[in-house]
Order: structure tokens, then C-alpha cells, then sequence
């Protein structure tokens, strides 16, 4: 797509070369490109080819022999002993060690393609370098360089996710049944045991391992590149490195073919196809690269290299053991009768697709410094950006460090450590409820610990509140970050709505269809619930007692049944004494509060009605008591909602709402009247007030200031801005020309005050 | 709650209440269409939730959820329409004090403060949408430990319904308040890709510019993201029964549902939390800078500026001043300057030390006594008299404007009060009662006495008889 758009720029006639980098010329690179992508196909065929090779052959032996082809190419071209400088006894250590990691990676490598084939092999493996880089990059760090590179790392995913999910394997589901079948070594064994305790098929293990190889690779090339310029040139070290892998994997080669017996009749049947896969797979492959990477751009050759490889790669899938490809085969087995073995499906082919435009905007070149970060505007007025990398601006502190600093802040005040302590006893309980319910298999129990977690997020939340309230004022939060407190517990009363509303809508499609319950495990796990929560209710109550007179008694009529899905319940008495007591000014605690509340009499619910569908076999009793909850639910969060909304909509706070009246109303000597008074809670210890006050030209601005500050002080507004207005105030701003309709709104003001003077200033 | 009651008839019944809002909404035009909308779209929700119901698609319920989005979103409008006509509801909006706190004072500037509750409604609607999907989330993680089976039978027909049902509506209701907070909101990841993807598709074909490259609707994309997926869905469910697609392509409404609401809900909640919206902040800086070189302020302290709705600013701001400068005059430059982005402000300003008044009578008095016009005490005071046009400060104010603002035509009450407890009150009287409550100054008539003794001070105490004077030779033309 968008290397189309770069092209026709460039060739465009009235370009004159001045747009976008200059490149060399298309036709001088044909050949190249020609010669790559017939090298990739030919890879394709390769290891196609390996793949059938290795149905016969150990994969110990195999690579042995690979390395041993291309060792032995690779010393015959390169002469490595004879030309260069000497290799130092230090260099030849890091020589051995790559040669380690490159056997170690190869046999993961194989050992992937004999488990799912090499269609899905090659889907996964050859990506080029820079692919798995940027795709590292968008994952993990925050400039991944816009939203096309994103979007690269959601296909790429997406295409693993389709392979891993979507793909129905039949023959690796075959072999999963029998793994022991054929293990040959304890190396493979290992292996096997090791993806059998993930838990997969051997199929989904083999991608999984792909993927680990493929970023074990990445890695690989990237820190052999120094010791490539060290020693003289990659193909001198890649001939070393052969030859030293040879070398090491020769005594474990000679165990094996003394220990067990080889499955191949006869070797000299082998030396064909084995000439085939070291040439196409090893040799031809690195050269051609290496030519490409010089004259092309890397990000191109990536490009160009992935797609014919994709392409073959599925028609291989497609037609490979279709007879017209006999030829192709240089090892003809009768393989006919296993046709269905990695066949292509449609996850396969989608995949493919995923894997092919995800290598395609991956490996485009990014275009670094589009964004750069604000630091300040010029005496114009104009924005001025800062291009630099990132990497100055972040200092990344050690993760041990920020933990213990963020729990330090935690644990400072009281609101946040009980947050954070319930929270953990909560995750716990989760957690040990997740793990019970894998071990036993039981849903029932998972899903509760789903909906555990659910309800975390509205305590994660409480907690960011409680601990932001705290930070600094900055410019844009002028007046500190108490407000977030309010938000939060808003955010927490729709949280409650919207369980109320599901717990409803449930309710009522269980009322239509009552089904029958397993209580089987109920109880047990709504005891944990309860007792965990009750914990956390003692905790909560404790800081602020005085607001709740919380009647946990009414709710022991409701019996509660259900499987999993009703948590949630609360009283009025508990919400309305909060509303009309107002003192509980923190809404964030308040919506925690009542979330907790929420659980525990969700819980002492499920026990009732376990106990009464046990003895009863009540069912219908379920949906109704549910119902029953989610309005009451609903009615209790009612008065957090509402006081979280006028203190967001900046009202009068209700309980200053007679005091202030009241200091409004006094008389001060030389005050006329006063316009546009604001007062209004801004968080749970700031009560802010505006007011513009008329006076008689002959008093002291500052005397009136304080006496006014005085009153609305002792009223209760604490962050208070007063305006002063005299005669002379509105003539200078009619002469300032602040527009027709100021004007007119002042010349009233102004007949005001004349009509305020008549009647109120002579005291 | 208390006085409000004073002011409010008496409480009726919830539904007569309701009847009434109801009656006042259905008295405008424009409501009624929103109102036929919304039946339309209870309906259509009702549909769609049974066949989600019997489709047993998660998928189709996560696309449900934007449809009773939708109902929220454009149920802000006609609450709007309505409760701006509703009188009793005016106190409750109102920022600060009720309405009929005082019901002298009509201000026009001030009438409406619905744009807060505009904000309430959006920063809630989203946030309800992104709980909604948080839900989905967490039942489509349990539908990953068993797939249930999904008939497609009803989930194509649920899809076009509702995603023609969406795009109707959004292209038939003008929604002010959404309209404002999609344009000023960061773009969603959503748009972003589909913008990155357009560019690259206009390069191809440039003829598609117009249509690709402006900036595109957030909701519009995210009901064609969410019918594609369902597409999908119903594709490979019919082709191969991969039920799994289904809780995949609920999960990628999900997201694209927190991504297109996210930015709005933080742009919603910033306002909401009172902050100072980051791209005035320049402009702001620049206006402060000019204030602060006003002769006569030293510096500018507790400055908040927040944006009461969508797009009007509100501020209050503390100017410290020389002791010998003139606070009238200061205040209306300040506001001058503040004016232009900061719609509601307020200005408080004070001045060290101001009860000791030896440096206070010289240059003041100087400057009132040398003219004999009453609007003169600026001019001398300001350095920067070049960009204070004199004649602007004062323009033609003989003819029409002074005796508006004249301000004491009586001038008989003026001179006995002040004279009096001039007399009667030492100087430093007023400086020990200075800082005591004001309630006791009050009732004891201690206020009045500084005024007298600081006035008593001062070397042109003569001039502000003569001061009333001019303003009552001047206010005599008037009829």
C-alpha cells in the first residue's frame, strides 16, 4: 500500500527527485529481486523437503548432517583458516559460544517443524530481522512509530492467535493421543513433556515454539553482529561457527547411532535429498541474503524476501503431496497415504494472509520524529516541538524501586492502605478460587473468580483515586487532584447501575425460563466470599462509622439463589442515612463501601438460598430474589449518584446552602450589592467561592475584602476569589471598549446598585 | 435542602412531576422527533435483545449495547431541550447559588449553565458504554472456558437492523453536545487507523480525498467496525461452525468500544474535574504574562481557569498590586485582558500592608485633586499609557454614558455618614479591629471608622465633596 504511494511519487515525472529518499533505480535492483525470490521458493522446497527427511532421519543426526553440508561448502568457499587475521583464543570462545546458541536454535527449529509442519513453519519462522524488531518495539515500548506499525503488530498476533485457535490440525490431534509413539531420544522426550504440561496439542506447542525460536533467533543475529565484524566478515564466523557446531554435536551423534537403531535403510538413498536441503535451506539461502542485504535496502529485501516465501509456502501446502510435484521430490517415498497431514484450512490461510500484510507494513521503514513532544510555545504564540528520541526524556527506573515507592505511597494514609489491603485479600481469594476451580474443573468456579476480578477493577479504580487525590496541584489541576476522588465514586455508582441493571435483565429471562441449579458448590465458596468481605466491610466501617447506620439485617429476607452471576445487593437504610447525613464527603470510599456491601450480602444471598432450594426446592425463589436485589441495588446507589452529580455540576453544597444565605444577606458598611456569586465543592476539603461585590467609592477595597472574607469564611467557603467593583470600575471598562453586550449587562448592574443604594446603603 | 423549599411549590407527586417534564419536552417541535426516536429505538432494543437471547451471539449483544448507547446519546438532547424551559430545575444547574436566590438580579449573562449538565450526561453515557464493555469482556472470558453453540439464524437480520437503525439516527438527530465532544476529543485508535489507512488509500486514488481524509465520525466508524465484524462472524460460523469467532469479534467490539469512548470520557471527565484545558493553557500564559507587566501588579497568584460546558471558560485570579496603585483601575485593565478568552472571571485583588496609608495619600490624591473630571484617576498610574489609548479610556463619556453612571445623584446621604464617624473614631482603631470577625464590626459600626480615619488622613480630603460635585453638575442634563 503504502510503498506504492512512495513509488509513485517518486516516479512521477514532475517529482524531480526532490520528494522522499533517493533510491537506486528499480531496473538495476530486478535482478536481485528475481534472485530473491527464486532463492526463497527454493528454500520453501527445502524444507519441505526436510520435513519429509525427518520422518526417517533423527533430528540429532539431521542437523548434524546440515551442519556438516555446510560446514563443509562454507570451509571450501571461505577459507577461513588460510585468509584474514588470526582468530585470538578469546574470539574462538565466542565462537564456541555461537555455535551453542545456533545449534540450540536450529534444534528448536526442527524440532517445531516436526511438529507442525512446514507450511505453518514457514509462516512462522521467516520473518525477517527487522519484522520481529518492530513488531518487539510496538509491544513493548511506547513509540512504536505510529498507527500503521500498530496495526502490523495486530495482524501478526492476530495471524498467531488464527494458527493457534483456528486451525484444526488432524494429524497432530492423532498423534497427541499417542505421544510417546516415537520419541526417540530424552531429548525429544524432554521436549514432548514439556509442551505436554502446557497443556496444548502438540501442534499449538510446535507454534509456541516457533515463536520462542523466532525471537530466540532475533536476539541471535543481533548480538553475533559484533563478533561477525570482530572476526572478519559474517560468512568467515558463519563457517567457524558450523565447523564448531560440528564438532559439538559429533559425540552425541555417535551415542545416539550406538544406542538405538536407526530407523533409515539405506543412507545412500539419503544423499541426494540431504545435498537438496543443505544447498537450498543453509547455503544458497545465506549468500543470497547476504548479496541483497548489500544492494538492497534491508526494509525491501525483507519485503520482497517474505512474500514469495508465504506464497510457496502455501501452494507446497496445497499440491506437495499431490502427485505433479513427484518430481520436485527428491526423496519419493510412497507418502501418498499420509495426504492429510498438515493440510491447508482455513485458519491456515488466513493466517498466511495475516503473516503476509503484517510483514509487509512491519518491515516498511518507519518514519521516525513524527512525534515529537511539546516543550513550550515561541513569543509568537506558535507550538514548539521537541523531535528528540524519547530515550533522553525517560530515565526508566528499575522496576523493584517504583514497586516499593508506589506501595511506600499506598500504605501512607489510612483510605488508600485499607483499599490496597482489602484489594489484595480479594485478589487472593480470586486467585485461589481460579486455581481450585482449574484443578477441580469446576466452571462454576471460574466464572466466580471472573466475576472476583470484575469487581477488583471498581477497587483498582478506588485505589488510583485515593492515591492521585494526594498529588500536587499542577497548571492544568489548578486547584490539586481531590476532585478525582468525587469522579471516582461517581464512576463507581454507574459501575453498581449497571451490575444492578445485567442482575435485572438476568433475573427476568430466568423468570420466563427458571432453570435448575447445581448448588453443589455453592456454598463453600460464598462462605470464602462472605468471610472475605465482611473482613473488608469491618475495615471500610471502621473509617467512617459515623455515617452508616447500615441495617445489614433487611436483607436476610431476600434468599438469594443463583449459580454465579447475582453478586450485588445493598440496603436503603445504609444509603439513605449517607444522603441525608452528607458528613461522608468521600465518595470514593462511599462507592467502595457500597461495592463491598454489594458482595457481602450477595453472598450472604447465595447462602440463604442454597440452604432454601436445598430444603425447599424453591426455584422460581431465585430469579425473584434477584430481581428484588438489583432494585434494591438501584435504589441505594441512588443517593451516591446523586451527591456525586451536584458536586460535578457545581452546585451550592447543600448543607452550607443556609449558612451562606444567610451571610449573604448581611449588611456591611459601604457594600451596594454583589452579581455572579458561585460557590461550590470542589472536593471533600475545598469549598471554592466567587463573587463580585459592588461598594461606594469611599471605602477601602482591601478592609471590604476582608471583612466579606471574613463572613463567607465563617460560612464555610475556604478558597475564596472576591472582585471589588466601584463606580469607577464600570466607566473604566466602558472605556476599555469590552464590547456592546458587556456594556449593557454593566449599565443594568450599574442601575442596580443606584436602586441598591436608594434602599440599603444608609445603614 | 433547606431553602430551597422557601422557594419551590410545594412537592408533588413523582409522576405529576414526570408529566409535567414530559409536557414541557413535547411542547417543542424539535423534541418531538428525538421522542419518536426514541420509542423507535426501545423497540428496536427490545428486538435485538430477544434475538440475542435466541441467536445465543455474545457478539450481538456487544453491538446491542451501542444501540442502547445510542438511546442514551440522544436522550441527552431533548433533556436539554427540556429542562432549559424548566424553571423549578434551573436552581439545580445553576452553577453555585439557585436562581431565585436572589431575585432581583436578572442577568443575562448568567441565565443558562446547561452546558455543565450537558457535559454529566456525556462523561455518564460514555463511561456507561465502557462499563457495558467491560462486561461483555468478562463474559466472553468465560465463554472461552465453554463455547456454547450460536445460531445464526437471526444474527445477519439483527445486524442490519441495528446498524441501519444506528446510522439513521445519527444522521437524523443533530446532537449538539456529542457533536462537540467527537470534534475536540483525541482521535480514538479507531480513527486513527482508519485515517492511516485512507491516507494510503488516497494515495492510490486521489479522487477519494474528499471523502477519506476529514476527520472521521467516531460513531459512524464504530457501528460499520462492529456490523463487519458480526459479518465475519456469521461467515465463518456458517461455513465451518468455529463458534469461537463469535466471543473474538465480542471482545473486538469491546475494545473498539472502550477505544472510541475512551477519548471522550476523558475529555468529558477533564472538564468535569475542573482543570484548565491544556490547549488554552498557551494563550492563557501569554494573557497572565501581559497582566503581569500591567503597572501596578507585582505578580498573579492562585490562578484556576476551568471550562464550566463545552467551550466557555470561567477563572478567578488573585493580583497582587503596588501599595500605591489604583485597584479600580487595575482591576478593569486585568479584566480587559482576561476578557477575551475568560468568559466568567473574577479578580481579587489586594495589596500588602494596605492599612498603613503614609505612602497611599501622596500620589493618589495628587492625581484627583489636578483634574476635575471624575474619570481621570488612570492615566497617570500607567506605564504603558501607549497601549492604553487615552481615548478609548475615555470616550465621548460627556455626552451619553456619564450620567448612566453616575453614580450617586442623591450625594445628601453621602457626606453626613462619613463625616460622622469620622469624628468619633481614632486612627488606629481601625488598624487593632482590622482582622476581627466581621460580625462583631458589624453590630458595633466598627467597619465605618477606618474608611473615616484613612480619609481623615489624607491631604486631599477636600476633594471628595468637590468629587460629588462634578458628578452632579455632569448628571444634571439628565432628563
Amino acid at each position: 500500500m503504502e510503498e506504492k504511494y512512495g513509488g509513485d511519487v517518486l516516479a512521477g515525472p514532475g517529482g524531480g527527485g526532490g520528494l522522499g529518499p533517493v533510491d537506486v533505480p528499480s531496473a538495476r535492483l530486478t535482478k536481485y529481486i528475481v534472485l530473491l525470490c527464486f532463492t526463497k521458493f527454493l528454500k520453501a522446497v527445502g524444507l519441505f523437503e526436510s520435513y519429509d527427511l525427518l520422518k526417517a532421519v533423527h533430528i540429532v543426526q539431521f542437523i548434524f548432517i546440515l551442519k556438516l553440508g555446510t560446514a563443509f561448502f562454507m570451509v571450501l568457499f571461505q577459507k577461513p583458516f588460510s585468509s584474514g587475521k588470526t582468530i585470538t583464543k578469546h574470539q574462538w570462545i565466542k565462537i564456541f559460544k555461537h555455535a551453542v546458541a545456533g545449534c540450540i536454535i536450529s534444534l528448536l527449529w526442527f524440532f517445531g517443524l516436526t511438529l507442525c509442519g512446514p507450511l505453518r513453519t514457514l509462516l512462522l519462522f521467516e520473518h525477517s530481522d527487522i519484522v520481529v524488531i518492530s513488531l518487539l518495539s510496538v509491544l513493548f515500548t511506547s513509540s512504536g512509530g505510529g498507527p500503521a506499525k500498530t496495526r502490523g503488530a495486530a495482524f501478526f498476533i492476530i495471524a498467531v492467535i488464527c494458527l493457534l485457535l483456528f486451525d484444526n490440525d488432524d494429524l497432530m490431534a492423532k498423534m497427541a493421543e499417542h505421544p510417546e509413539g516415537h520419541h526417540d531420544s530424552a531429548l525429544t522426550h524432554m521436549l514432548y513433556t514439556a509442551i505436554a504440561f502446557l497443556g496444548v496439542a502438540d501442534h499449538k506447542g510446535g507454534v509456541l515454539l516457533l515463536v520462542l525460536a523466532l525471537c530466540c533467533k532475533v536476539g541471535f543475529h543481533t548480538a553475533s553482529r559484533k563478533l561477525s565484524v570482530d572476526v572478519g566478515g559474517a560468512k568467515r564466523l558463519q563457517a567457524l561457527s558450523h565447523l564448531v557446531s560440528v564438532l559439538l554435536l559429533c559425540p552425541w551423534v555417535i551415542v545416539l547411532s550406538v544406542t538405538t537403531e536407526s530407523k533409515v535403510e539405506s543412507w545412500f538413498s539419503l544423499i541426494m535429498p540431504f545435498a537438496t536441503v543443505i544447498f537450498f535451506v543453509m547455503i544458497l539461502d545465506f549468500y543470497v541474503d547476504s548479496i541483497c542485504s548489500v544492494k538492497m535496502e534491508v526494509s525491501k529485501c525483507a519485503r520482497y524476501g517474505s512474500f514469495p516465501i508465504f506464497i510457496s509456502a502455501l501452494l507446497f501446502g496445497n499440491f506437495w503431496t499431490h502427485p505433479i510435484t513427484d518430481q520436485l521430490r527428491a526423496m519419493n517415498k510412497a507418502a501418498h497415504q499420509e495426504s492429510t497431514e498438515h493440510v491447508l484450512s482455513g485458519g491456515v490461510v488466513v493466517s498466511a494472509i495475516f503473516f503476509i500484510l503484517s510483514a509487509n507494513i512491519l518491515s516498511s521503514p518507519s518514519k521516525r520524529g513524527q512525534k515529537g513532544t511539546l516543550i513550550g510555545y515561541s513569543p509568537e504564540g506558535t507550538p514548539l516541538y521537541n523531535f528528540m528520541g524519547d530515550a533522553f526524556q525517560h530515565s526508566s527506573q528499575s522496576i523493584p524501586r517504583f514497586i516499593k515507592e508506589s506501595l511506600k505511597q499506598i500504605l501512607e494514609e489510612s483510605d488508600s492502605r485499607q483499599i490496597f489491603y482489602f484489594l489484595c485479600l480479594n485478589l487472593l481469594f480470586t486467585f485461589v478460587e481460579l486455581f481450585y476451580g482449574v484443578l477441580t474443573n469446576s466452571l462454576g468456579l471460574i466464572s466466580d473468580g471472573f466475576h472476583m476480578l470484575f469487581d477488583c477493577s471498581a477497587l483498582v479504580m478506588g485505589l488510583f483515586a485515593a492515591l492521585m487525590s494526594r498529588w500536587k496541584a499542577t497548571r492544568i489541576f489548578s486547584y490539586g487532584y481531590g476532585r478525582i476522588e468525587i469522579l471516582s465514586g461517581f464512576i463507581n455508582g454507574l459501575f453498581l447501575i449497571v451490575i444492578a441493571f445485567f442482575v435485572f435483565m438476568e433475573s427476568v429471562a430466568r423468570l420466563i425460563d427458571p432453570p435448575e441449579l447445581d448448588t453443589h458448590m455453592l456454598t463453600p465458596v460464598s462462605v470464602g466470599g462472605l468471610i472475605v468481605n465482611l473482613i473488608g466491610i469491618c475495615a471500610f466501617s471502621h473509617a467512617h462509622s459515623h455515617a452508616h447506620g447500615a441495617s445489614q439485617g433487611s436483607c436476610h429476607s431476600s434468599d438469594h439463589s443463583h449459580s454465579h452471576h447475582m453478586h450485588g445487593h445493598s440496603d436503603h437504610g445504609h444509603g439513605h442515612s449517607h444522603g441525608s447525613a452528607g458528613g461522608g464527603m468521600n465518595a470514593n470510599m462511599r462507592g467502595v463501601f457500597l461495592h463491598v456491601l454489594a458482595d457481602t450480602l450477595g453472598s450472604i444471598g447465595v447462602i440463604v438460598s442454597t440452604v432454601l432450594i436445598e430444603q425447599f426446592g424453591w426455584f422460581i425463589a431465585d430469579p425473584l430474589c434477584s430481581l428484588f436485589i438489583a432494585i434494591l441495588i438501584f435504589l441505594s446507589v441512588v443517593p451516591l449518584i446523586k451527591d456525586a452529580c451536584q458536586v460535578l455540576l457545581l452546585r451550592l453544597p447543600p448543607e452550607y446552602e443556609k449558612e451562606l444565605h444567610i451571610a449573604l444577606e448581611k449588611k456591611i458598611e459601604g457594600l451596594i450589592s454583589y452579581r455572579d456569586p458561585h460557590f461550590w465543592r470542589h472536593s471533600a476539603s475545598i469549598v471554592a467561592g466567587t463573587i463580585h461585590i459592588q461598594v461606594t467609592s469611599d471605602v477601602l477595597e482591601q478592609r471590604i475584602v476582608q471583612q466579606v472574607t471574613g463572613i463567607l469564611k465563617d460560612a464555610g467557603v475556604n478558597n475564596l476569589t472576591i472582585q471589588v467593583e466601584k463606580e469607577a470600575y464600570f466607566q473604566h471598562m466602558s472605556g476599555l471598549s469590552t464590547g456592546f453586550h458587556d456594556v449593557l449587562a454593566m449599565t443594568k448592574q450599574m442601575e442596580s446598585m443606584k436602586y441598591c443604594k436608594d434602599g440599603t446603603y444608609i445603614m | 435542602m433547606g431553602t430551597i423549599h422557601l422557594f419551590r411549590k410545594p412537592q408533588r407527586s413523582f409522576f405529576g412531576k414526570l408529566l409535567r417534564e414530559f409536557r414541557l419536552v413535547a411542547a417543542d417541535r424539535r423534541s418531538w422527533k428525538i421522542l419518536l426516536f426514541g420509542v423507535i429505538n426501545l423497540i428496536c432494543t427490545g428486538f435485538l435483545l430477544m434475538w440475542c437471547s435466541s441467536t445465543n451471539s455474545i457478539a450481538l449483544t456487544a453491538y446491542t449495547y451501542l444501540t442502547i448507547f445510542d438511546l442514551f446519546r440522544d436522550g441527552v438532547s431533548p433533556f436539554w431541550l427540556g429542562w432549559s424551559q424548566t424553571p423549578d430545575l434551573k436552581w439545580s444547574t445553576h452553577l453555585g447559588l439557585p436562581k431565585c436566590w436572589d431575585n432581583r438580579r436578572e442577568l443575562p449573562c448568567l441565565s443558562n449553565r446547561f452546558e455543565r449538565l450537558e457535559v454529566l450526561a456525556v462523561f455518564a453515557s460514555t463511561v456507561l458504554a465502557q462499563l457495558g464493555a467491560l462486561f461483555i469482556l468478562k463474559e466472553s472470558a468465560e465463554r472461552f472456558l465453554e463455547q456454547p453453540e450460536i445460531h445464526t439464524g437471526r444474527l445477519l437480520v439483527g445486524t442490519f437492523v441495528a446498524l441501519c437503525f444506528n446510522l439513521f439516527t445519527m444522521l437524523s438527530i443533530r446532537n449538539k453536545p456529542f457533536a462537540y465532544v467527537s470534534e475536540a476529543a483525541s482521535t480514538s485508535w479507531l480513527q486513527e487507523h482508519v485515517a492511516d489507512l485512507s491516507r494510503s488509500l488516497c494515495g492510490i486514488i486521489p479522487g477519494l480525498s474528499s471523502i477519506f481524509l476529514p476527520r472521521m465520525n467516531p460513531f459512524v466508524l464504530i457501528d460499520l467496525a462492529g456490523a463487519f465484524a458480526l459479518c465475519i462472524t456469521y461467515m465463518l460460523i456458517e461455513i465451518n461452525n468455529y463458534f469461537a469467532v463469535d466471543t473474538a469479534s465480542a471482545i473486538a467490539i469491546a475494545l473498539m468500544t472502550f477505544g472510541t469512548m475512551y477519548p471522550m470520557s476523558v475529555y468529558s471527565g477533564k472538564v468535569l474535574l475542573q482543570t484548565t484545558p491544556p490547549h488554552v493553557i498557551g494563550q492563557l500564559d501569554k494573557l497572565i504574562r501581559e497582566v503581569s507587566t500591567l503597572d501596578g501588579v507585582l505578580e498573579v497568584r492562585n490562578e484556576h481557569f476551568w471550562t464550566l460546558g463545552f467551550g466557555s471558560l470561567a477563572g478567578s485570579v488573585h493580583v497582587r498590586i503596588r501599595r500605591d496603585a489604583n485597584e479600580q483601575m487595575v482591576l478593569a485593565h486585568v479584566t480587559n485582558r482576561l476578557y477575551t478568552l475568560v468568559s466568567t472571571l473574577t479578580v481579587q485583588i489586594f495589596k500588602d500592608d494596605w492599612i498603613r496609608p503614609a505612602l497611599l495619600s501622596g500620589p493618589v490624591a495628587a492625581n484627583v485633586l489636578n483634574f476635575s473630571d471624575h474619570h481621570v484617576i488612570p492615566m497617570p498610574l500607567l506605564k504603558g499609557t501607549d497601549d492604553l489609548n487615552p481615548v478609548t479610556s475615555t470616550p465621548a463619556k460627556p455626552s451619553s454614558p456619564p450620567p448612566e453612571f453616575s453614580f450617586n445623584t442623591p450625594g445628601k446621604n453621602v457626606n453626613p455618614v462619613i463625616l460622622l464617624n469620622t469624628q468619633t473614631r481614632p486612627y488606629g482603631f481601625g488598624l487593632n479591629h482590622g482582622h476581627t470577625p466581621y460580625s462583631s464590626m458589624l453590630n458595633q459600626g466598627l467597619g465605618v471608622p477606618g474608611i473615616g480615619a484613612t480619609q481623615g488622613l489624607r491631604t486631599g480630603f477636600t476633594n471628595i465633596p468637590s468629587r460629588y460635585g462634578t458628578n452632579n453638575r455632569i448628571g444634571q442634563p439628565r432628563p
